[in-house]
């Protein structure tokens, strides 16, 4: 870093440009290992959501000792370099370039949200190494071919998935419960609108008497939720959606315990599955209705809680859907990279990748397999559960049959001109 | 007819465009480049806010929406696969100008902190229809699919190096063009504008309509710099119009110094330098950043190219 004192000779301010050029001109290696194979972690690392990027580190730390204990790949270690995009798309595409051009970066697991991952997607476009999307929940983002990438993968939940599964278990409690009045609550941004009106469409295919009588959109990271609450309340709906998530869905249940709202409606959110969220809410509400994000007892296997005791031992706190997610990216990488005896060419572990099955301890057969048509994990844990309030908070979880996703998310790609 | 000094600044101008053009020979690593783009088109932001700033005495909250606007306007002419680069962003700077004119016809009548909250609030007007018109700008998502780098007149852009040297080009002229400006009769009457409106106004200057040519002038330059990172990034996203964009730009203008002409240059390329180092090393970036501008603002009491350049031209006094 070039350092300003109080006075500046020319030949300070020439070493001090110097300095800095060196700083921009060459790599950063620190703690470096010549044959180390390096994988770039970009993701978000200061801010509100930092602990997307913190729990997406940690599960990437985690695979890392693992394989590196193990002996390495081809007799190469891994190293990880993360760096923090602070959420910004135009600091994601330079953070990655950085990653890739200036510390040697052969491999990049994007940890990005949405918009973030966009970005990322189009360096990766551009530079061709093998990436994996971790975090971005936006289904245009590997269902549109406009869009495709050869060396770009995702390897995260999606929202076309979600939405199909929200819908059929929403839509069977509302026939056996009656439950026809619905209202939604949703952050006011296109994450929340488009994927509580996929909701929506869904849980009204499914079940056609249902009637939506108000929709909410309090602004993103609102910390005052205690108006949409009130005219929820005035319009007495039988059944609440709410895509809010994070800090936000935690005030939100907070402040709706004030007002006694889960006393007479059913409450649905696709958000409040993880872990670190649930057990931030002072009264967790019993029988509130969440999407699965991550749970260590579900899918209930050995592998899944030997990775949430690991997760825990390096982050301190439960794995978020996020982790799973990098996780499983990495074991995507290093089997690709097996099979490659070490070769890190885009091209070559991208061919491996697509339509690559892994065993993991998050499929729901044990498997989950990389779709080769449109390079994104199929065979996750796609289910909901009932909050309950101690650890492990959810409990119940009903799956939703994996061959109904993909009929009902063929149909969805035909009506977006995606197949 | 030419200025004095314009053949001064021309061959400055050029001496710059054959560095910049050599750097990456002798440092070949792509990261040098990647920086010194960043440099380039955030630098031609803050110069050309300091247009405003600096020369009009014009607070500008709201530049980043030209910003955005031609990084826009760029990224969609270009992916409607209609119009080659160089017609793009011709397109893309007169529609950023039109943009400039209207909004500013409105907000140069105002003065002080009401000029600055009204161009605050148009940023944030066309922020948020970034944001909400989805089916064309891609909302808070950003201008997806890339945007396409089409050859022209044999250059390809797809090219790393050439990519490089195009945004050099086109900074070097727009330096030079603001430059030109910055020093021509019009340039006076504004530092006029700034120092005292009634006199200019008395002397028979059209306030008004010499702050409108600046606004729009400014406006327009911004576009370039959007246009050179939106070819960059191959994308265009909200944030680029966002609100702390623009207080960047201010940023750098205050940590390079607003009355010297490269100062915001200078800000440019230290924040940026900061912003990259100070990020490898720590997620507490914001602490680090704000400590060492509190040192810089508390301890030099002026921006650092200012201090330089103060420096340089005492050392030069004291040798004669």
């Amino acid at each position: 870093m070039t350092k300003t004192t109080g006075v500046v000779g020319r030949r300070a301010f020439i070493g001090g440009m110097a300095a800095g050029a060196a700083i921009t001109g060459f790599p950063h290696i620190a703690g470096a290992q010549a044959k180390a194979i390096r994988i770039g972690l970009p993701t978000i690392l200061s801010g509100r959501v930092a602990i997307l990027g913190t729990s997406s580190r940690a599960a990437v730390q985690l695979a890392t000792q693992q394989v590196n204990d193990a002996g390495g790949i081809a007799g190469r270690r891994i190293e990880i370099v993360d760096r923090d995009s602070k959420g910004r798309p135009d600091e994601a595409a330079r953070v990655t370039r950085d990653l890739i051009n200036n510390d040697g970066c052969e491999i990049v697991i994007d940890g990005e949200a949405s918009s973030g991952a966009f970005a990322v997607h189009e360096v990766v476009r551009d530079l061709g190494v093998l990436c994996l999307h971790t975090c971005s929940e936006t289904s245009s983002l590997s269902a549109d071919p406009k869009l495709f990438v050869k060396t770009a993968f995702r390897c995260a939940r999606q929202g076309i998935h979600d939405a199909v599964a929200g819908g059929t278990y929403a839509s069977e409690i509302s026939k056996a419960k009656g439950l026809k009045k619905w209202a939604t609550c949703s952050p006011d941004y296109a994450y929340g609108r488009d994927n509580t009106a996929e909701f929506v469409e869904y849980v009204k295919l499914f079940d056609p008497q249902i009637e939506v009588v108000d929709q909410l959109w309090p602004k993103l990271f609102a910390p005052d939720y205690t108006e949409s609450i009130t005219k929820m309340l005035q319009v007495k709906p039988q059944a609440v959606y709410s895509a809010l998530w994070g800090g936000d869905l935690v005030a939100f249940i907070e402040q709706s315990n004030l007002y006694r709202l889960f006393a007479n409606t059913a409450f649905f959110s696709g958000g409040l599955g993880d872990p670190p969220v649930l057990s931030a809410i002072k009264q967790l509400p019993p029988g509130l209705n969440t999407a699965y994000r991550y749970n260590r007892n579900y899918p209930a296997n050995p592998e899944n809680t030997a990775y949430a005791d690991g997760f825990v031992k390096i982050a301190g706190h439960e794995s978020t859907n996020w982790g799973w997610q990098n996780y499983l990216a990495t074991q995507f990488i290093f089997e690709a990279l097996r099979r490659t005896g070490g070769k890190t060419d885009g091209g070559a572990l991208a061919a491996e990748i697509k339509g690559m099955t892994v065993k993991s301890g998050f499929g729901v057969d044990g498997n989950i397999t990389m779709r080769e048509s449109d390079h994104t994990i199929i065979n996750y844990p796609v289910a909901w559960g009932r909050t309950v309030p101690k650890a492990p908070w959810v409990e119940g979880f009903q799956a939703v049959e994996w061959a109904k996703i993909l009929e009902l998310e063929q149909q969805w790609k035909k009506s977006k001109g995606y197949a | 007819m030419m200025r004095p000094g314009l053949a001064r600044d021309a061959a400055v101008c050029a001496a710059g465009l054959a560095l910049l053009l050599v750097l990456p020979l002798a440092f070949p690593q792509p990261a040098l480049r990647d920086f010194l783009i960043y440099v380039m088109a955030y630098g031609l932001l803050a110069m050309s806010l300091n247009l405003l700033v600096g020369l009009t005495g014009l607070v500008s909250f709201g530049h980043a929406a030209y910003f955005a606007s031609g990084a826009y306007m760029f990224g969609l002419l270009m992916q409607s696969g209609r119009v080659s680069i160089p017609v793009a962003i011709v397109a893309t700077v007169a529609g950023t100008a039109l943009i400039a004119l209207v909004i500013g016809a409105i907000c140069v009548r105002l003065k002080e902190i009401y000029f600055s909250f009204i161009t605050l609030a148009f940023q944030m007007f066309i922020h948020s229809i970034i944001l909400t018109w989805v089916s064309l700008t891609g909302g808070d998502q950003g201008l997806m699919g890339g945007i396409p780098r089409p050859p022209f007149l044999g250059i390809n852009l797809n090219e790393g190096t050439a990519l490089y040297g195009f945004c050099a080009a086109v900074f070097v002229a727009c330096v030079l063009l603001m430059r030109q400006v910055w020093m021509s009769p019009f340039g006076y009457a504004l530092r006029l504008i700034r120092d005292n409106p009634s006199r200019a106004n008395f002397v028979g200057i059209d306030v008004v309509r010499a702050k409108l040519g600046i606004f729009v002038f400014a406006g327009a330059m911004a576009s370039v710099a959007g246009v050179l990172l939106a070819l960059f990034v191959s994308g265009a996203y909200p944030e680029f119009g966002f609100w702390t964009t623009s207080g960047e730009a201010i940023f750098m203008i205050m940590l390079g110094g607003s009355q010297l002409f490269v100062g915001p240059l200078v800000g440019a390329f230290l924040l940026q330098l900061l912003n990259r180092t100070v990020t490898i090393y720590t997620e507490h970036h914001g602490l680090v950043l704000g400590l060492v501008i509190l040192l810089i603002v508390l301890g030099l009491r002026q921006g650092v190219g200012a201090f330089l350049f103060e420096r340089l031209a005492r050392r030069r006094q004291a040798r004669r």
